[in-house]
């Protein structure tokens, strides 16, 4: 006989999200499931649900959400199930929540933290190169002009890295 | 009419094409692009917010700050841009506690944002405020019998309440857009699904970009319209890389509906950079 998997309802973990922005949405979610139906990621993969992680959430089961890879990494941030949702309780920006959530605690996958760095770095999130220059030279645009990225990082309290002290 | 440019990272360091195409097609639209100096990223409404929101807002809410110290409203030329700083907005205007906190770390720098600016795309603008009247009135040579098959994206359409440009579901303003140019828009399957750039997952960008693909070579268009640079990429090169994984073959040109627009407007291929697209479409450089 199977064994049977037993639910522990935490509620902390839901009023932890509810401290980020927009991350106490999920309360107001009845289960209806209309997140689910034009969501791009879920009509292409059986791994992704936005309904299901709302449970998750609403259980508190935060190791089934919580990982670098699986689930709410594949989430195509189309806002779909932001229009869709009778209760708006913006699934997307619950499970921007959640990441949130989960970088305090350095979970993030590869590349994802380096293309934020960036822009503490440089103001911008795309690295100027000599083709750059050179093709906008040729294009007759002018000049990409130097951002004080100095001043972002100050704004948010970050260091020369990139890095928040959060 | 007189707007703040917020041309965005991607199109000015990677696909500056993007940026030639629109300052040169803005004279004639009467819409006068303002540069202020201090603009930084968006920041980019995926990976930035998904590290910390709070932090996403208040780089947002530097910019808006920045355009109402000029006393302007901004103009996007990016989906990405366009959502972030519309959401941020809409944040920050709808709730006074956060946008104190928000002004708490701008006194910072001297900064302090109020509510003043609204941002849209230059569609939107060129819809509601020019006309389209005004798009056909500056085109000198109309781009007749050019088949193009719309690929929307998601951030410029949503979320709906926001960003108010059409409704995501069934659009027409960038099918109006090529009409008043004088092309022929071609409806296809796949016209409003998302890319798929944004999924960390081997498979799913790739499996979203060819089902659009497939949709667009049933359909038959001389080549694709897009509004997004995030979307260009997936289908320039993006497409190359599935394409010959698939051994498909397909080489359907995205074009950036201002270098279209440049075109009919009489400009050279090259003056807006078509030559340097990965999938170049001869029909238009040879034009």
């Amino acid at each position: 006989m199977k064994e049977k998997k037993r639910v522990r309802i935490s509620h902390d973990f839901r009023e932890q999200l509810g401290l980020v922005l927009e991350g106490d949405g999920v309360n107001y979610c009845y289960q209806c499931g209309a997140c689910v139906g034009d969501c791009p990621t879920a009509r292409f993969s059986e791994d992704f649900n936005p309904r299901t992680i709302m449970q998750s959430v609403l259980y508190g089961l935060k190791e089934e959400i919580a990982s670098d890879t699986l689930p709410v990494w594949m989430c195509s941030n189309c806002f779909t199930c932001f229009d869709r949702c009778p209760q708006e309780v913006k699934p997307i920006e619950v499970i921007i929540a959640l990441k949130n959530l989960m970088a305090s605690e350095g979970i993030v996958p590869k590349g994802v933290e380096a293309a934020a760095a960036g822009i503490l770095k440089t103001g911008r999130s795309a690295i100027v190169s000599n083709t750059t220059v050179r093709r906008r030279e040729e294009l007759g645009l002018p000049p990409l002009e130097e951002l004080d990225a100095g001043e972002l990082r100050t704004l948010l309290d970050a260091d020369a890295n990139g890095e928040g002290e959060k | 009419m007189k707007l703040a440019f917020f041309p965005g990272c991607m199109i000015q360091v990677r696909f500056p094409q993007m940026e030639a195409a629109v300052r040169k097609t803005a004279p004639a639209l009467d819409v006068e692009l303002i540069d202020l100096p201090g603009l930084g990223c968006c920041p980019d409404p995926v990976f930035f917010k998904s590290l910390h929101k709070l932090d996403w807002l208040t780089l947002a809410a530097r910019n808006l700050a920045i355009a109402e110290q000029a006393g302007l409203d901004f103009v996007t030329i990016c989906s990405g841009c366009t959502e972030t700083l519309a959401e941020a907005s809409h944040l920050l205007n709808d709730d006074a506690d956060l946008r104190g906190q928000v002004n708490e770390r701008l006194h910072k720098i001297g900064m302090e944002y109020n509510g003043g600016v609204a941002t849209r795309h230059l569609i939107t603008v060129l819809r509601d405020n020019l006309g389209f009247e005004r798009l056909t009135a500056s085109v000198t040579r109309p781009l007749t019998g050019l088949r193009v098959g719309v690929h929307y994206g998601c951030h410029l359409l949503k979320p709906r309440k926001i960003m108010q440009v059409d409704d995501p579901d069934h659009p027409t303003v960038f099918e109006d857009m090529l009409r008043a140019i004088g092309a022929e828009p071609v409806d296809h399957v796949e016209r409003v699904i998302c890319c798929g750039k944004s999924c960390r997952d081997c498979n799913l960008p790739e499996e979203m970009t060819l089902t659009v693909l497939r949709s667009l070579k049933t359909a038959e268009v001389d080549m694709m319209g897009v509004i997004c640079p995030s979307c260009f990429d997936s289908f320039d090169i993006g497409q190359i890389k599935i394409s010959r994984k698939h051994k498909l073959g397909y080489t359907i040109p995205p074009v950036y509906y201002f270098q279209l627009l440049a075109l009919a407007q009489g400009l050279t291929p090259a003056e807006v950079g078509l030559d340097k697209h990965k999938i170049k479409s001869e029909r238009l450089l040879t034009l």
